[in-house]
């Protein structure tokens, strides 16, 4: 942690960092460290990078303010810097400024995205305390009257027909798979 | 608490405290403040549909142990429960919880890497996918201990292609699959990102 304020400090005195940035980054290290500890987080003793999970997704649709409404009505994220110019952040989990995630959802822009030979075909989100009946009214009551999947895991659209699916922790872990 | 962060960096500003009181200072109220955190954080009650956070991500390639490899590399992850098709990457060990995440029912994330038809006829009477309008064009990771400059080096160490800058806190790259990914440490976040 000391080595990590030490370089804030010298981003500031060097002008890359400004006043309010340094304060918010310092508030997201604490959180971190609090959620972790220093040797959770620190970098791994091999090569490569230790991975702490996703930070965004980056999802391109062709209008954000209908994925912005959506997400937010829908699974509760939060909007963050939405300034009407095509897109906003929707964070979840932990807040902003202490380790959350985000999907930023925005209209194309001037270049067309990259062509790759991979996709990801859908997100799953998990949701804690998952109640089956609660979660599925609650579905209904936003007009998902057939989610497909079984209990504890359930897909549904989103209004550009991308693939969103929920899950609880018993129905969608990596370490019970096959089990 | 940023508040008092921000107290202590005019002091600091203004000469009224040395650099070497700063980081004391701030060290020592980071790492007190993190254990107040850790204990208020956990039991708040969530409605039937918030999302606690990403339970995996699911990307598909024509090559799936090609791409699984890769990302084991560049991001010291585990590959768990193949199948003939696909496998897990958890962002942990097995009974770790997911960083910055106090419930006890929320797994840690997870990249699952397929190579599957999509587009194959549905069994069973289900309908078929549908054609989405929209596309997630790329993936961002948190990684530990990010340094820009430094991170350049060991991914050109590790042979990843493409790589450039992605604003102050990040770079990009991309995978096997020409697949754009981002790396960033906490730093890039909901509030600073488009800020």
């Amino acid at each position: 942690m000391e080595k990590f304020i030490d370089r804030l400090i010298r981003d500031f005195e060097s002008g890359r960092l400004g006043r309010r940035e340094f304060c918010q980054m310092l508030g997201i290290a604490t959180a971190i460290y609090a959620a972790g500890g220093p040797e959770a987080n620190a970098a791994p003793a091999g090569r490569g990078f230790k991975g702490l999970g996703v930070n965004h997704v980056s999802y391109l649709c062709p209008d954000y303010t209908k994925a912005r409404d959506f997400y937010s009505s829908t699974f509760g994220m939060q909007v963050v810097n939405d300034k009407g110019k095509g897109r906003a952040n929707l964070a979840f989990g932990p807040a902003p400024d202490k380790g959350g995630n985000f999907l930023v959802v925005h209209n194309p822009g001037a270049n067309p995205p990259k062509t790759s030979e991979a996709v990801i075909d859908h997100v799953c989100y998990t949701i804690s305390n998952w109640d089956e009946g609660k979660v599925r009214a609650a579905l209904k009551a936003k007009g998902f009257n057939a989610p497909t999947g079984r209990d504890g895991s359930l897909h549904v659209y989103d209004p550009f027909d991308y693939d969103v699916q929920i899950g609880n922790a018993v129905q969608e872990n990596a370490f019970r798979r096959g089990a | 608490m940023e508040s008092f962060y921000a107290t202590k960096l005019d002091e600091f500003a203004k000469g009224k405290i040395s650099r070497r009181a700063l980081l004391e200072t701030l060290t020592v109220a980071a790492t007190t403040t993190a254990a107040t955190t850790t204990a208020g954080a956990a039991g708040a009650p969530d409605p039937a549909l918030k999302v606690a956070l990403i339970n995996h991500i699911s990307y598909n390639c024509p090559d799936f142990r090609k791409a699984a490899d890769w990302y084991s590399k560049v991001f010291n992850l585990e590959q768990v429960g193949a199948t003939k098709i696909d496998v897990a990457l958890p962002f942990g060990k097995k009974g770790e919880k997911p960083f910055g995440v106090t419930a006890n029912d929320v797994p840690l994330t997870s990249l699952i890497i397929r190579s599957r038809d999509l587009n194959a006829p549905p069994q069973g009477g289900a309908a078929p996918r549908r054609k989405s309008q929209a596309l997630v064009e790329h993936m961002g990771y948190t990684v530990a201990d990010f340094d820009r400059e430094r991170a350049k080096v060991e991914l050109k160490s590790l042979g990843v292609e493409n790589v450039r800058d992605g604003g102050l806190y990040s770079l990009h790259m991309t995978d096997p699959f020409g697949y754009d990914v981002q790396i960033s440490g906490v730093a890039n976040n909901a509030l600073s990102d488009g800020a």
